[in-house]
């Protein structure tokens, strides 16, 4: 008995010791990074981002990658480190904390709840840390924020779509999850621009994740009960390539479609051009994370940043799509033209 | 006395080696941040581990009657929900109705259980799209708001007193009354043997009912505890919070057949997935591979744990 109960023991400690030799392990590592920091004072950089395995993540993610070796060569950065929260915001909570507890000297975040990290980041702020929220924001006034305005994504698309279907017709709203600030924000502005055209009637008002497999169910469902629509009024590139998809695949009439900079969609939307199909895109540039890190390092630099950052839209339309598409990248890539350093500069008020 | 430690020892099994293991992780982790043991980080700390504490506790709950519950995430989200929607004409009545609502739910969780005769895992998974739903039209878009005061002493210290800490010791307390009184027995019987304690005259159905309306409470105090750390409410705050409670609970020894496990063992076990994950943090580990850790540990924990059960079923 007493062989098997230490043998238990044995098990555990084996167990904790694993766990602590992992976490010396990597300690070394980090210790090797940050010896590089130069002599002036380099900041320490975190970003903590609610998911970074969609693939707009991943190309903000190398993005700002790029532009953290620039930093690093004119040593203004000592060292980054991503914290992905994987879809938890209490996660990302814990994230905060730890980096407030580590004092970086600046913290980017990418947010899964516009309102649940106020705390930890207002904590931050008052520890001197400089903050910088962008992509999907948080609502504190503390904070710096860079964004696009979603009500107007919303606003801008809505309005093309009620002029393009010259104020009449029947139509299906295609939104992303419900209870998700960045798609109900996106609606309401959309909800908005249509309210001035009383002759476009709402089909269905459907919600998905703005992954193509779920968002093409979901649009397949709505569209056998309503096929005679006019529009479609969507706010995702993923939601924008499923109702394309489902319409070309039908051989059905290819109705405008509002959409982003997704690739799948831009392509679709080239190829079908010749047949009548007609979009009004717009994009949330990864170059808000970009202009996010500049922000960052140039406030924690003692600069004075605009508290809030508003990046315009791109637009893209009919005209200038052959701009936008990529036919040699993957469908689930989000093109986009980088924004030159000047514009960044104006931006966070250089 | 040597026969009598080691006897005693062996009895929790469960408590001791999580109990090591803690140690283990609290050394390391006071390596990397030297600050671990005052009452700052304690306060913060236990704001940060209590949702899951307390959702652990409801799953060890349901799991003890010998069921389990998919809609805890979303219950957890609605009470936090009316928690913020409601707290800043009074945090005590929406401490109230937050709580009511968790209780309605898991009640309305344990009649379904009870009386249509369905799978546990059917059902709660079912509820969990209600609850989610339901959650939706409460709170629409993230929002609502706790009296900043509040939201400050909770994370941050009230007169120097970590009151998260105090709310487990409290709810830990209140599970310990419970346990000892008739319901917290047949609890326990009816998740070890149904069909025996039905034969010696326990209202099985009722006392399901009180299990799932019981773990309510947890789910709710959670949901509330989560709103105050936030200071807000969000509808989609609350799903991870289903499966890392059944982790924790499974870690701690509490079995999927029901009528084995203890409590302590499950606020340890919620406590050292809590701990484990906040220490990757501090290791500069690239994402992806603070999964791979997370995951590795816990099916090796897992393992030890079961090495040790099936010794002393031997």
């Amino acid at each position: 008995m007493i062989g098997r109960f230490s043998r238990a023991v044995v098990a555990t400690a084996a167990l904790g010791a694993l766990t602590a030799a992992t976490a010396c392990g990597v300690n070394s590592d980090d210790k090797g990074s940050s010896g590089d920091a130069g002599k002036s004072k380099a900041l320490k950089v975190g970003w903590s981002t609610i998911y970074l395995t969609p693939s707009w993540m991943q190309q903000t993610d190398k993005m700002m990658k790029a532009d953290v070796d620039k930093l690093k060569s004119d040593g203004k950065i000592g060292s980054y480190q991503v914290f992905n929260a994987n879809g938890d915001t209490s996660q990302q909570i814990a994230q905060i904390r730890a980096m407030i507890q580590q004092k970086y000297d600046v913290i980017l975040v990418d947010a899964g709840s516009s309102t649940a990290l106020n705390p930890a980041l207002e904590q931050a702020v008052t520890a001197g840390i400089t903050v910088v929220s962008f992509d999907s924001l948080v609502t504190s006034e503390k904070v710096v924020r860079v964004g696009t305005d979603q009500k107007e994504w919303g606003r801008m698309t809505g309005q093309w779509l009620g002029e393009k279907l010259g104020g009449k017709g029947k139509i299906i709203a295609f939104n992303g999850p419900a209870g998700v600030a960045v798609s109900e924000e996106r609606w309401q502005g959309a909800e908005e621009a249509l309210k001035k055209f009383p002759g476009i009637k709402i089909a269905a008002n459907v919600h998905s994740e703005y992954n193509l497999a779920p968002a093409a169910q979901a649009f397949a469902s709505a569209y056998s009960a309503s096929p005679d629509i006019d529009g479609v009024f969507s706010q995702g590139g993923a939601l924008s390539a499923a109702a394309l998809q489902t319409l070309v695949k039908q051989k059905k009439k290819l109705v405008p479609i509002t959409g982003e900079n997704y690739n799948g969609f831009l392509k679709m939307w080239n190829d079908n051009k010749a047949k009548g199909f007609s979009s009004l895109s717009t994009a949330q540039p990864n170059y808000l994370g970009v202009i996010a890190l500049r922000a960052a390092v140039a406030k924690a630099g003692g600069a004075t940043v605009p508290s809030s950052i508003m990046v315009p839209l791109p637009k893209i339309t009919d005209d200038n799509l052959g701009e936008y598409v990529k036919a040699d990248q993957p469908d689930d890539s989000y093109p986009i033209q980088e924004l030159p350093q000047a514009e960044i500069d104006k931006l966070i008020g250089k | 006395m040597p026969d009598r430690l080691t006897g005693v020892l062996r009895g929790n099994l469960d408590v001791t080696g999580l109990g090591a293991l803690l140690v283990v992780l609290l050394a390391v982790y006071a390596h990397y941040d030297s600050e671990l043991f005052t009452p700052a980080s304690i306060t913060i700390l236990s704001a940060q581990f209590l949702p899951l504490i307390l959702a652990a506790m409801a799953q060890s709950t349901v799991m003890l009657a010998g069921g389990i519950d998919l809609s805890l995430g979303s219950v957890l989200a609605l009470a936090m929900a009316v928690f913020a929607v409601r707290a800043e004409d009074g945090v005590l009545l929406a401490g109230v109705l937050a709580l009511a609502a968790a209780v309605a739910a898991g009640a309305a969780n344990g009649v379904l259980v009870a009386y249509a005769g369905l799978p546990p895992i059917i059902v709660t998974l079912a509820a969990s799209f209600v609850w989610g739903g339901v959650t939706l039209v409460v709170l629409p878009k993230p929002g609502g708001a706790v009296p900043s005061g509040l939201v400050n002493a909770y994370n941050n210290g009230w007169n120097g007193i970590a009151l998260p800490f105090v709310a487990i010791a409290l709810v830990l307390v209140l599970w310990k009354a419970v346990r000892t009184t008739r319901f917290g027995l047949s609890l326990y019987a009816v998740g070890g043997n149904e069909h025996g304690a039905y034969a010696s005259g326990i209202a099985t159905r009722t006392v399901k009912i009180g299990t799932y309306a019981f773990a309510g409470v947890f789910i709710g105090l959670a949901g509330i505890g989560l709103a105050i750390q936030t200071g807000s409410g969000d509808a989609t705050i609350g799903a991870p919070y289903t499966l890392n409670s059944i982790a924790a609970s499974v870690l701690a020894g509490v079995s999927f057949f029901g009528g084995v496990g203890q409590m302590r063992a499950t606020v340890l076990g919620a406590l050292l997935i809590g701990l484990l994950t906040n220490l990757l943090l501090f290791t500069g580990m690239s994402p992806f591979y603070q999964l791979i850790v997370q995951g590795v540990v816990l099916i090796v924990a897992i393992t030890v744990k079961t090495l040790a059960t099936r010794e002393r079923t031997d």
